[in-house]
C-alpha cells in the first residue's frame, strides 16, 4: 500500500491504536482525526484536529487529504461516543448527540473523500457489537446498525473501485468500555468465551487486513471482533 | 392488536433526512415503551442490504438494531419489538396481517421476519 489514510476518532483508544498501526505498516501517509485537543500522535501521523458532525468539518478533512499529495487509499470512520440510558429515560439529545457523531458524521465524510479515493482502495467503517441489540444502548445500537446500512449500501454503489466493509469490536479495554461499572464490566467478561476484554491492537489488526490487497475480495461485510461473545 | 405498526417514510442520501426518520422513530418507540406497548418496524427487504441507498440502508439497519435493543428492553415488561422486512412480491395486506400476528402473540421478539422470498440467499443481516 502506498498512499494516504485517514483515521477518525484517532486521539485514543481503538482509532489512535488503527492510525499507529498504519503508520508503521508501509510507506503510507496517515491522517488522524479528531475533536479532541489531545490529539499528540506519532510523528508519523498528520493530526486534523475538526469537529467532524459541523458543517465544514469533512471538507477541512479533504483539504488535508489534498494538501498530502498521495492518493487517497484508506478511509477508516471510528469516531464515536456513547449516552447509555434506558430508552423509556432516553434524552432527545442523547439520542440526537449519538447518531450525528456515530452515523451523520461517518456519512458525511464519506461522501465528501469517496470521490478522492483512488482504484483499488478501500473503507473501514467501525459498527460495534452492539449492532446485534445491547441493554440501554437504544441510540447507540440504532447508530451502529445504521453503519452496517451504509456499508452495504456503498459497497455496492463504489463497487468495483473501491471496497467497503465494517468490523463491529466487541468488548475492548479502551476509554469507553472502562466507563462502564466494574461489577457489570467482570459480568460481560464471564460471558465472553475467550475469557478476556479485547485489546485496541486486534482491532486495528482487523481493520488493517481489510484496508490492504489481502482482503481484496471482500467487501460489503461485517467481520465482529467479539471474543465469541454473540454466542454465549 | 396492541402496539404500533410503524413505516419509515423513504429518504434520499441526505443526512438531514436520516436523521428526521430515525428521530421520528425514536420517539414513537420510546413513547410505545412508556406505555408497555408493543412495536412492528416495517422495512423494505432492499434497504437491509443496501440497494436503495444509503439514505435508506442506515434507516432500515439502524431500525434492525434498533428493535433489537428495545425487545432486550421491553422483555422485562412484556412488550415486543419486532422487524417485518418486505420485497416486491409482498402486498400492504400480507404484511400487516404479519405485523398483526407479531403484535398478538407476545411470544416472539427482537426478530427480523421476512415477508416475501426476495432474502433467500443473500447476508442474514
Amino acid at each position: 500500500m502506498n498512499g494516504t489514510v485517514v483515521v477518525t476518532g484517532a486521539a485514543r483508544g481503538i482509532g489512535r491504536s488503527i492510525a499507529e498501526k498504519m503508520a508503521s505498516t508501509g510507506p503510507l501517509t496517515v491522517i488522524g482525526v479528531d475533536v479532541a485537543p489531545e490529539l499528540a500522535l506519532s510523528e508519523s501521523i498528520t493530526p486534523v484536529q475538526v469537529d467532524l458532525t459541523s458543517a465544514d468539518g469533512p471538507h477541512v478533512v479533504k483539504e488535508a487529504v489534498e494538501s498530502s499529495g498521495a492518493p487517497l487509499v484508506g478511509l477508516v470512520n471510528n469516531a464515536g461516543i456513547t449516552r447509555d440510558a434506558r430508552l423509556v429515560n432516553m434524552a432527545d439529545e442523547d439520542f440526537a448527540a449519538v447518531l450525528e457523531v456515530n452515523l451523520g458524521a461517518a456519512f458525511r465524510l464519506t461522501t465528501v473523500l469517496a470521490p478522492l479515493m483512488s482504484d483499488g482502495g478501500a473503507i473501514v467503517n467501525i459498527a460495534s457489537r452492539a449492532y446485534l441489540g445491547n441493554f440501554g444502548q437504544f441510540n447507540y445500537s440504532m447508530s451502529k446498525g445504521g453503519v452496517v446500512g451504509m456499508t452495504r449500501a456503498m459497497a455496492l454503489s463504489l463497487a468495483p473501485h473501491v471496497r467497503v466493509n465494517a468490523v463491529a469490536p466487541g468488548l475492548i479495554s479502551s476509554e469507553m468500555s472502562m466507563a462502564i461499572p466494574e461489577d457489570i464490566r467482570e459480568k460481560m467478561v464471564e460471558s465472553i468465551p475467550l475469557e478476556r476484554m479485547g485489546t485496541p491492537e486486534e482491532i486495528a489488526n482487523t481493520v488493517w487486513w481489510l484496508l490492504t490487497p489481502l482482503s481484496s475480495y471482500i467487501t460489503g461485510e461485517v467481520i465482529v471482533v467479539g471474543g465469541g461473545r454473540s454466542l454465549s | 392488536m396492541s402496539g404500533l405498526v410503524h413505516w419509515p417514510e423513504d429518504v434520499g442520501d441526505d443526512w438531514a433526512a436520516v436523521l428526521d426518520e430515525v428521530t421520528r422513530a425514536f420517539e414513537v418507540t420510546r413513547s410505545s415503551a412508556q406505555n408497555e406497548g408493543s412495536i412492528v418496524y416495517v422495512v423494505r427487504q432492499d434497504d437491509l442490504l443496501g440497494r436503495r441507498g444509503a439514505g435508506n440502508a442506515m434507516v432500515a439497519c439502524g431500525l434492525l438494531s434498533a428493535a433489537r435493543t428495545a425487545a432486550l428492553e421491553g422483555a422485562r415488561k412484556g412488550w415486543t419489538a419486532n422487524v417485518l422486512a418486505f420485497d416486491e412480491v409482498a402486498d400492504r395486506a400480507m404484511v400487516e396481517e404479519w405485523a398483526r400476528r407479531l403484535l398478538d402473540d407476545g411470544a416472539v421478539t427482537g426478530e427480523l421476519i421476512r415477508v416475501g422470498s426476495g432474502h433467500i440467499g443473500k447476508t442474514l443481516a
